[in-house]
């Protein structure tokens, strides 16, 4: 009481004093934003005193504080926000200025404020992107990230089996797609169809989804987009704080243990653990077992590091095995045995449900190592450096005869180092600059010990890139963003070609070059070496048009260099008993995509509506090209070769509240995309589909219940790859033709989740969750899964999940 | 100063890449082929003892045609060779022989009609043969085509098309077949 009366004395008293001793006159404004330093939000609230005066202003909504009717001087200002760590800041006023001002999250107690690790603030401004929480698709009962990127409007998944998925993006996928995890592009066998990317998402908190090549920072290959999966850290005084999750699925009879935990310091050091293991049996459809479609799957990852406000830097190792088994039923020795499986119901080999895996099967190890630094200057400019180490093994298994079934068939080792260095927060007036230079050095071995020929090489592959961002925004319903990348892609391969193939293609005259003059049997090595230099590019805006009615639009242009596969594959693919060659002869492709995005935001409903189209000059894909003769019949051969593209399409979102507690969500995707060369649609587009959700939250309950219904429409946009062969049947020679190219009908299938806090004592809060997924046990075959020659969906499932948080 | 020197890590990153961009692969290992079958040879005896011998080489055109009688037995031996080295020709029918009990060698006749029983020295598994060595009888004259199948796990042995046998092929080729009285 005494002390504050002492204050006020002192601050009258300064006040007066001030006035009396420079008389001049006191119209000064201070004035800015006030946003969080991690993720650039607005801080509302926020409390801006002038220490030893009686001034003072507290931030609205757009984090906007003003302090009129101020003199010339010196001053201590203070910033204190219920949920920052208060700060002094001295500033010597001179003229009316605009002061912006960034505060830190703290955190009292237990509170659910969380700051990020690394960039879960949006990417880039002039693209609509699409954040989810990781455990909002736990919450769906996704327990592979092929089934949590179903949750995520825009994407759909090209699966093998139900194990095996990657995503699509606006109708591609593949080498198109970057997959980015801490900072750093996810180096696996991305280019393979049957290769899911080795990620353990439980490890990670928010998927952000950016379509078109936009996320250059990352890259300006991936023209579909990129999938960025990023962790965001309780930022607690001096606690110990973890979270748990059990699941139990009656399809597979498997289920999933996931934990993490973290301590946390007050001096800004930090240690966390994760780990999460899978395993699960054979699946079931409607009327069968699916044989050898089980998995078992074990990771974890820990991370340590400090981070303070100015600078910090943290380290993560982590390591993601997975072991899935494919259909047996898959595995087919040649196109008669396709064709049997073409126009047969059922798998041809249904066994008892087993929790083993046999061949064929895969084996992939994904090891990380990521080391981060960052530090920031008085003037916002923050610089990183980055360095990344992936090491990838890669095993397939087939059967095998003379007991080389445990042998791997394809048996690949990709190391990759990355280096990545970035100074951003450039700030001229109205303008913001980041600046970043990669480095990228990759190593393919591909052991002779599989006594089968190589699919890919051993190469080595180089990367460098440089690239410049910026945006000016003077008001804030105005943003012009652009970005450039300059990238060189070069190959350093060592390959045998058979010299028949070699000759055949015409690579003898085209590639005499390559030839290193070393020969083995009937086999020649060559030494394909190949320089690219891509050119990447974005602009675009962002307007509001109204108070809540937001529009985007942007121009990508992106160019990617072929991939291993597309330059040097080379062999039989059995499940589609196809012969697959690669191109020597093929050059980089270059997309040009605008994108546009209308959406709306308030209180009763929200939606938006994403078109986009884009033309690509060069698109490489594969087409069959011929029959082969092999000891085991006539084979389709199919061959990397390019065209030129046009895709456009459209995502569709919204969400409704139709009552208190009643949301409603319908979102629909539509893509459209046609080889212009030779006039027929592109393979593998997603067909039109859509979902809707209906969502019950008692405002008083401590429960929700919701029901998703997903329709597929059948896709009659495909090209025809059918082909005939000879058959005997009856004893007499007949010719059939097998029906690869024909998509299955349409599907609807139908999940219910219901959600229960079951406890909330102290520190301990635990959710019990019951989904029943396809409940109708619909019994459908989806286009974009490869097996869907073989064998039907999944049918009905029900879980049982429980999550602790403690 | 500080600063600039934690500026000056960006440098070092070309430079860096430089460094490594100067090594390259070493020559790989070549491979040899395991389990790859590159010629499938049929020797046909006739009754009189005379042979006729099929040497079906992938990497040639195949126009050898099995000539035989009807009405008469002749002795069917089949192996599969490796000969994509041709310093080391690979006798795959070993194999074979070892794992009986998972591979069949089924022929299926187009517009011929032949009896194909299991010869008394065939690879037996159990009471099964294997029919590596079998007996043809042709029951009529006229000619068309064997395609003869080298079937791996079939779920089914005692099918009597390719469709009922399962599994899948490691050899599947077409002879033609003239029976002339």
């Amino acid at each position: 009481m005494f002390r504050s009366e002492i204050q006020f004395f002192i601050i009258v008293f300064s006040f007066g004093l001030g006035n009396l001793i420079y008389s001049q006159p006191c119209d000064l404004i201070l004035k800015g934003k006030i946003t969080d330093l991690h993720d650039d939000s607005l801080l509302i609230g926020a409390l801006v005193t002038i220490q030893g005066t009686n001034f003072f202003s507290q931030t609205d909504l757009d984090g906007r504080y003003e302090i009129s009717g101020l003199c010339a001087g010196k001053y201590n200002i203070i910033l204190s926000h219920p949920e920052c760590i208060t700060i002094n800041k001295k500033i010597n006023l001179s003229q009316s200025r605009v002061y912006n001002l960034q505060l830190e999250h703290h955190v009292d107690e237990l509170d659910e404020i969380v700051v990020t690790d690394s960039k879960v603030s949006k990417l880039r401004k002039s693209i609509q992107e699409v954040s989810v929480n990781i455990s909002d698709i736990n919450s769906y009962g996704s327990n592979t990230l092929v089934e949590a990127l179903n949750y995520i409007p825009g994407a759909s998944i090209l699966k093998t089996g139900n194990s095996i998925g990657k995503p699509i993006i606006h109708g591609m996928y593949g080498s198109r797609v970057g997959i980015v995890t801490d900072d750093f592009r996810q180096y696996d066998q991305q280019w393979g169809p049957d290769h899911a990317p080795n990620i353990d998402f439980d490890s990670f908190d928010v998927i952000q989804l950016i379509k078109g090549a936009a996320a250059l920072k990352y890259g300006g290959d991936t023209s579909a987009g990129s999938i960025i999966l990023s962790s965001k850290r309780k930022k607690l005084k001096d606690t110990l704080f973890g979270k748990s999750s059990l699941n139990f699925e009656s399809n597979g009879r498997g289920g999933k243990f996931t934990t993490r935990l973290e301590k946390n310091y007050f001096n800004g050091f930090y240690i966390n653990g994760n780990f999460t293991g899978k395993r699960y049996g054979d699946f079931t459809t409607p009327n069968y077992v699916l044989s050898n479609s089980g998995f078992k799957e074990a990771n974890f990852s820990i991370k340590l590091g400090k981070d303070l406000i100015s600078k910090g830097w943290n380290l993560k190792y982590s390591r993601y095995n997975l072991e899935p088994g494919i259909l047996k039923a898959s595995h087919i020795g040649n196109v008669q045995d396709l064709f049997y499986a073409l126009n047969s119901n059922e798998p041809s080999i249904i066994n008892d449900f087993t929790y083993d895996i046999e061949a064929p099967k895969q084996l992939a190890r994904h090891q990380k190592l990521t080391l981060r630094y960052f530090k920031s200057f008085e003037n916002n400019t923050k610089l990183e450096f980055g360095y990344n180490f992936q090491n990838n093994t890669r095993k397939e298994f087939d059967i095998r005869r003379g007991g080389r079934t445990e042998i791997p068939v394809v048996d690949l080792l990709l190391k990759t180092h990355t280096l990545n260095g970035s100074l951003s927060g450039i700030n001229i007036k109205d303008w913001s600059f980041e600046l970043g230079l990669n480095g990228f050095f990759q190593d393919n071995f591909s052991t002779p010990d599989t006594g089968v020929k190589r699919l890919i090489p051993d190469y080595i592959k180089f990367e460098t890139g440089i690239y410049l961002l910026g945006n000016f925004q003077k008001i804030n319903s105005f943003l012009w963003e652009w970005g450039l990348r300059l990238d060189h892609v070069s190959y350093d391969s060592k390959k045998y070609y058979y010299k028949s193939v070699w000759n055949e293609r015409n690579y003898n005259s085209l590639f005499k070059d390559f030839e290193t003059g070393r020969e083995f049997a009937n086999q020649i090595l060559t030494n394909p070496k190949f320089n690219y230099l891509n050119l990447s590019a974005q602009t675009g805006i962002s307007l509001n048009i109204l108070n809540d009615l937001k529009f985007k639009m942007s121009y990508i242009l992106s160019q990617r260099a072929p991939n291993p596969s597309e330059l040097f594959s080379d062999g039989l693919h059995h499940a589609m008993a196809a012969i697959e060659y690669g191109s020597l002869s093929i050059e980089p492709e270059t997309s040009h995509k605008f994108l546009f995005s209308f959406s709306k935001n308030n209180q009763i409903y929200n939606w938006s509506l994403e078109p986009f189209i884009s033309k690509t000059f060069g698109y490489i894909f594969i087409e069959p090209t011929g029959l082969k003769q092999t000891i085991r019949g006539a084979f389709p051969v199919w061959t990397y070769d390019s065209t030129d593209a046009f895709l456009t399409g459209i995502d569709i979102n919204s969400s409704i509240k139709i009552y208190k507690s009643l949301v409603f969500d319908l979102g629909a995707s539509y893509t459209y995309a046609q080889d212009e060369i030779n006039k027929e649609p592109i393979i593998l587009i997603p067909p039109l589909n859509t979902f809707q959700k209906l969502k019950f939250i008692p405002s008083k309950g401590k429960w929700t219940l919701e029901f998703t219904n997903q329709i597929s429409a059948k896709q009659n946009r495909f090209p025809n790859s059918n082909f005939i062969f000879d058959y005997i049947e009856d004893g007499k020679l007949v010719s059939k033709t097998v029906d690869i190219s024909r998509s299955p009908r349409g599907f609807q299938k139908l999940d219910a989740i219901f959600s229960v806090q079951i406890g909330n004592q102290n520190n301990l809060k635990s959710s019990l969750r019951l989904i029943l997924q396809n409940i109708t046990n619909a019994d459908y075959r989806d286009y974009l899964n490869r097996m869907r020659f073989y064998s039907s969906e999944i049918g009905r499932n029900f879980q049982v999940q429980l999550n602790f948080s403690y | 100063m500080k600063n600039i020197f934690k500026k000056t890590y960006l440098l070092y990153l070309p430079l860096i890449v430089l460094l490594i961009n100067s090594c390259s692969k070493d020559d790989p290992d070549g491979i040899n082929e395991q389990e790859f079958i590159s010629n499938v040879v049929i020797n046909v005896t006739s009754p009189e003892g005379t042979l006729q011998s099929i040497d079906w080489d992938l990497s040639e055109t195949n126009t050898e045609t099995i000539n035989l009688k009807v009405n008469s037995n002749y002795n069917v031996g089949i192996s599969f060779e490796n000969r994509s080295d041709p310093t080391e020709i690979e006798d795959v029918t070993l194999e074979i022989i070892d794992e009986a009990d998972e591979h069949q060698v089924f022929f299926e006749f187009a517009d011929v009609s032949i009896d194909v029983t299991s010869a008394s020295d065939d690879t037996k598994d159990g009471s099964r043969g294997v029919l590596l060595k079998s007996v043809w009888n042709a029951s009529s004259t006229g000619s068309g085509v064997v395609r003869v199948y080298l079937i791996h796990q079939p779920t089914n042995f005692n099918a009597t098309n390719r469709e009922g046998f399962g599994g899948f092929n490691d050899v599947a080729i077409d002879i033609p077949v003239t029976i002339s009285d």
